[in-house]
């Protein structure tokens, strides 16, 4: 069985339509950029992720009235999977001030109803726990029995017996837990998953993945310079800013707009990015690769013809490939289950511009370059 | 033909050794499916006795259990401990990047902490989160800006601003080390399977605790301060004798005998017919010391030695009625923290009979430094109490002369050396340490019970056991679904051949995922991401070169001759796209953090095993079925 083969197609000609589309679509892309803003995950931002799985289905928008209820601001909450999963996301590290207040006025009644008129001093407070440090052992010892089964985290400082302090975690997560389980006394969770990421982490990752990416252009631009003249590399690594661009663009614009598809950018979208980048300059260097045999054969005739015939003698193998390869991306789509979805998505969208990219960014640019410069390139 | 046989046994060679690697995997899993038919009687039971339990915890509850039985019953432990590792997000468990507050540190380590002091603190540490610089060194700045010598708060006068930071940075990179040692022994005792504590630069530590995520008890693992105490060591001959005693409630006998000394000697007698008995007999007849052995036969010294695998069976003994009939109620037991490695590699913890109370606790040690006796030249440990200490460490070790003491962090021994005389300065000096290390780690015990290591939590991710199975059934169908896509497309589109590329597509994965378990790398769901991916991959070079086999022979080659020119043109562009994939993979393996480097292995392992696969295994299909005259086409 034969596709494309014996393919005849003035692709160079054509070119202007591929330079409008592709300048329709990064403007697309970065428009929505500007305006949408890009949707960062937590492993960028910092901030609070919890997926939890209830045994029965649960409504979205109740969840999130009642998270809403507890004051801390814009929390996230969309379904998880199916219809019984809830995965709630926020920035914040801790808890904020009148949460804070309205939280530890509760610690204190429950202690305070267990012993009236209790002596206690909060000898340490951090961003996620409090510490109160009694008269003796003894009252230390039941109100964090009591504050346990209350449904807080309560823990003595020390084993010790002459310990008298407590330290009670005052976490987002322990919160939202808190509050649902009450909630949803008829219908009990298990915590799924459980994230916190610190803004510190977050910025330092932000940093490294912009250094990757930029290495890893680098790098290619390098080795393309060796294999052919820097002309190409440099058209190569244009392509493929190209690429990763035009596949943010997709990510911001489709943000919010399929329910339950989550395409945020997170550690794993940003390793597709440079999935994306080390696979998809495989096209360009087939097409390349095609192109320089062409010229060794064909000295005499014009550089715009023999692209043309490389292009299209290499259009079956360039298909193909990108096929058998989107395929296997297709079935991780549909069947990877939700922890890999933007990633799955990220390669998807990546390989098609890639491909696309490749064959006609790449080339194109080399052509104007080459017609521009009046020499004869050199490969 | 000889060169095909040649290439024949290679391949199968290769087959074969990836097979053998990943057997103990494929037991493994049988041996999950054995355990959860058996767990389905357990699990009736559970429900029965709490019917308010839900489902979801229920099935929460027997993947941990199904998980610790794999772990530790020794005829599943092999296969368990040898399978593929898999990563935190297929497992479940925990991940933590834990850093110390040098804020907090400092605040403790303060002489005469005032609002000052206070004030210019809270201001360093909002300038350390967005400058990143070290809070010490920001600090420093500030008080020298104030024109406040860093001598006002610590150290001593003489001390030079410079020195003093320096040695306060040693402080924080000290207090690493001290919670490394804490959070390390606490895991250990919880018994997580392959846990994980690693440095990261000078201040960060990573935690990985995979398996069974018990999420209330792993935070515990991490709050608080750790517990010194010092307790004292029971003297041999009463020790023996009440060992002797549970040892023989154990067997079912219930012999008082009036004095310890008789029953020491009675034993030592019968110690030496014991040796006459069988292992079984012994075993029956002894049950205590069957596990605990006793490291001197004699008895001068009581302490004995337990495997690693026996120390349950020891607790539940401990706890018979029995037993707690005979145990008075001031003593325990309790272990190394170190085991021993025996000749047959297995981990035998030392167990000492102490007092249950502790004669002093942590709180009272100022300092400790690990040195090099210069009479002996044997590691030695010096260490120093303040002046409550003092006092109560000249009584204790004036009235316990020739008595052993134990040095107990969080409950486990760090060591017990015997008290030469009394101590009357609160400075002593405590040797036996076998090596510099050994030294070095009393040190970092001694300080661990007095000063704190104040450490926060930067990240933590926690999946749990559910979410992680869930993961390895979607991972496994998707590699499923994915390699029959594949393989149909290619024996659709390229026939015979295309059937050639398919079987070497399951060679590439195949040999892929037995190196990654020969070189114990850790599978994690990108990983699986990148086999998939791998396989779409995979196939590349395969079209490549059947395309261009394609078009030789429509310039009228023999088939023979295409397939070599075919192979040999195609070769550089494979070469090339090969490793541009290759040197992304490796970037992202340096950036990445544990799932992504999963991802950037597979990618990596799965380029060079493909190669292998597509160019010398269908080369050698190609060529076997030439020489054999078979038919071959190309689509």
């Amino acid at each position: 069985m034969r596709l494309f083969d014996n393919l005849h197609i003035d692709f160079m000609g054509k070119r202007t339509t591929f330079y409008i589309l592709s300048s329709a679509l990064l403007l697309l892309g970065l428009l929505a950029i500007i305006f949408k803003g890009v949707q960062f995950g937590i492993d960028f931002k910092g901030g609070s992720e919890i997926a939890l799985q209830f045994e029965k289905p649960v409504e979205i928008e109740k969840v999130r009235n009642e998270v809403d209820k507890l004051g801390l601001g814009n929390v996230e909450v969309k379904t998880f999977g199916d219809a019984t999963g809830v995965l709630l996301r926020t920035e914040l590290q801790e808890l904020p001030k009148n949460v804070l207040l309205k939280v530890r006025t509760n610690i204190e009644s429950v202690m305070t109803n267990v012993y009236p008129g209790v002596a206690m001093t909060i000898t340490d407070s951090s961003t996620s726990s409090l510490t109160y440090t009694f008269s003796d052992p003894q009252t230390a010892s039941v109100i964090n029995n009591r504050l346990n089964e209350a449904g807080y985290q309560s823990e003595k400082v020390s084993e010790e017996e002459t310990n008298t302090s407590i330290s009670v975690r005052l976490g987002i997560a322990d919160l939202i837990k808190e509050d649902l389980s009450e909630k949803y006394a008829d219908n009990p969770f298990v915590v799924q998953k459980e994230d916190r990421v610190g803004p510190k982490v977050g910025k330092e990752l932000k940093r490294d993945a912009l250094l990757a990416i930029m290495l890893s252009l680098i790098v290619i631009l390098v080795y393309l310079g060796f294999r052919f003249k820097f002309t190409f590399a440099l058209g190569a690594v244009l392509a493929l800013f190209h690429d990763v661009l035009i596949t943010v663009g997709v990510f911001v614009v489709l943000y919010g707009v399929i329910p339950g598809f989550n395409l945020e950018i997170s550690v794993s979208v940003v390793a597709a990015f440079l999935t994306l980048i080390g696979y998809s300059i495989n096209d360009t260097v087939i097409v390349f690769d095609r192109v320089r045999e062409q010229i060794k054969i064909h000295k005499t005739l014009p550089l715009e013809e023999n692209m043309n015939l490389a292009i299209n003698r290499t259009m079956s193998r360039t298909i193909i490939t990108v096929f058998t390869t989107l395929l296997s991306i297709i079935i991780l789509l549909i069947f990877g289950g939700e922890v890999l979805r933007g990633f799955a998505f990220a390669l998807f969208i990546g390989m098609i511009t890639g491909t696309y990219s490749s064959v006609f960014v790449a080339s194109s640019f080399v052509l104007e370059y080459a017609k521009r410069a009046g020499s004869k390139v050199q490969f | 033909m000889k060169e095909l046989r040649f290439r024949i046994i290679m391949i199968a060679g290769a087959i074969a050794l990836s097979l053998y690697l990943l057997y103990p995997t494929y037991q493994d899993s049988r041996n999950e499916k054995e355990v959860v038919a058996k767990l389905s009687t357990y699990e009736t039971k559970i429900k029965k006795s709490n019917p308010a339990i839900s489902a979801i915890e229920l099935k929460e509850k027997i993947t941990s259990i199904k998980d610790s039985i794999l772990v530790n019953t020794p005829e599943y432990k092999s296969a368990r401990e040898k399978r593929m590792k898999l990563g935190l997000d297929l497992q479940g468990g925990m991940y933590l990047v834990m850093e110390v507050n040098t804020a907090k540190l400092l605040e403790k380590l303060a002489k005469d902490p005032d609002d000052q002091f206070r004030q210019i603190l809270i201001k360093a540490e909002a300038d350390s989160k967005m400058t990143d610089e070290n809070v010490v060194t920001i600090f420093a700045r500030y008080l020298k800006a104030q024109n406040i010598r860093m001598s006002r708060y610590f150290g001593s006068i003489r001390e030079e601003d410079d020195d003093i930071a320096r040695k306060l940075e040693q402080q924080e990179t000290d207090a690493v080390t001290r919670a490394i040692e804490i959070i390390s022994n606490r895991v250990n005792q919880y018994g997580v399977s392959e846990p994980s504590i690693q440095k990261q630069g000078s201040r960060r530590i990573i935690v990985e605790l995979p398996g069974i995520a018990r999420q209330e008890e792993a935070k515990r693992l991490l709050q608080g301060q750790a517990l010194l105490e010092f307790k004292m060591v029971k003297e041999p001959d009463f020790a023996i004798g009440i060992m002797n005693k549970i040892d023989e409630a154990l067997a079912g006998l219930n012999k008082f005998d009036s004095s310890a000394v008789k029953s020491v000697a009675a034993k030592t007698d019968t110690a030496a017919k014991d040796e006459k008995l069988t292992a079984e007999q012994f075993a029956k007849e002894h049950p205590f010391f069957n596990l605990a052995r006793l490291i001197d036969a004699q008895g001068r010294v009581a302490d004995a030695f337990v495997k690693e695998s026996d120390r349950d069976q020891i607790s539940a003994m401990l706890q018979t009625p029995e037993v707690k009939n005979v145990m008075p109620d001031n003593v325990e037991f309790a272990y190394d923290a170190k085991p021993e490695i025996g000749d047959d590699g297995v981990k035998y913890y030392r167990m000492y009979m102490v007092n249950k109370e502790a004669e002093l606790t942590g709180g009272v040690i100022v300092d400790a430094q690990a040195n090099i006796d210069p009479n002996t030249s044997a590691p030695e440990v010096t260490m120093q109490m303040n002046n409550e200490g003092a006092r109560e460490w000249a009584r204790i070790t004036g009235a316990n002369v020739q008595k052993r003491c134990a040095v107990i962090l969080d409950g486990q021994v760090y060591t017990a050396p015997t008290i030469e005389g009394k101590i009357p300065s609160g400075s002593s000096r405590i040797t036996g340490s076998a090596n510099m290390e050994e030294a070095k780690l009393l040190e970092i015990v001694l300080k661990a019970g007095a000063l704190p290591a104040p450490i926060e939590t930067l990240e933590q991710r926690t999946i749990g056991p559910s979410l992680g199975q869930d993961s390895v059934n979607k991972g496994l169908m998707s590699t499923i679904f994915g390699y029959l896509a594949i393989a149909v497309f290619m024996i659709f589109y390229y026939k015979k051949s295309g059937s050639f590329s398919a079987f070497s597509l399951m060679v590439t994965i195949l040999l892929l995922v037995g190196v990654l378990a020969g070189f114990g790398a850790t599978l994690t769901l990108p990983g699986i991401a990148g086999i998939i991916l791998t396989m779409g991959m995979a196939v590349d070079a395969n079209i490549i070169i059947f395309e261009r086999i394609r078009e030789e022979m429509v310039t009228g080659k023999t088939i023979k001759a295409a397939i070599d020119s075919g192979f040999k043109l195609s070769f550089s562009a494979i070469f090339d796209s090969n490793i541009t994939t290759f040197f992304t993979g490796l970037i992202l393996y340096q950036f990445g953090s544990g799932p992504i480097q999963g991802f950037a292995l597979t990618l990596m392992i799965g380029l060079v095993t493909s190669l292998f696969a597509q160019l010398v295994l269908v080369r050698l299909i190609f060529d076997f079925m030439i020489t054999k005259g078979f038919k071959i086409n190309v689509g």
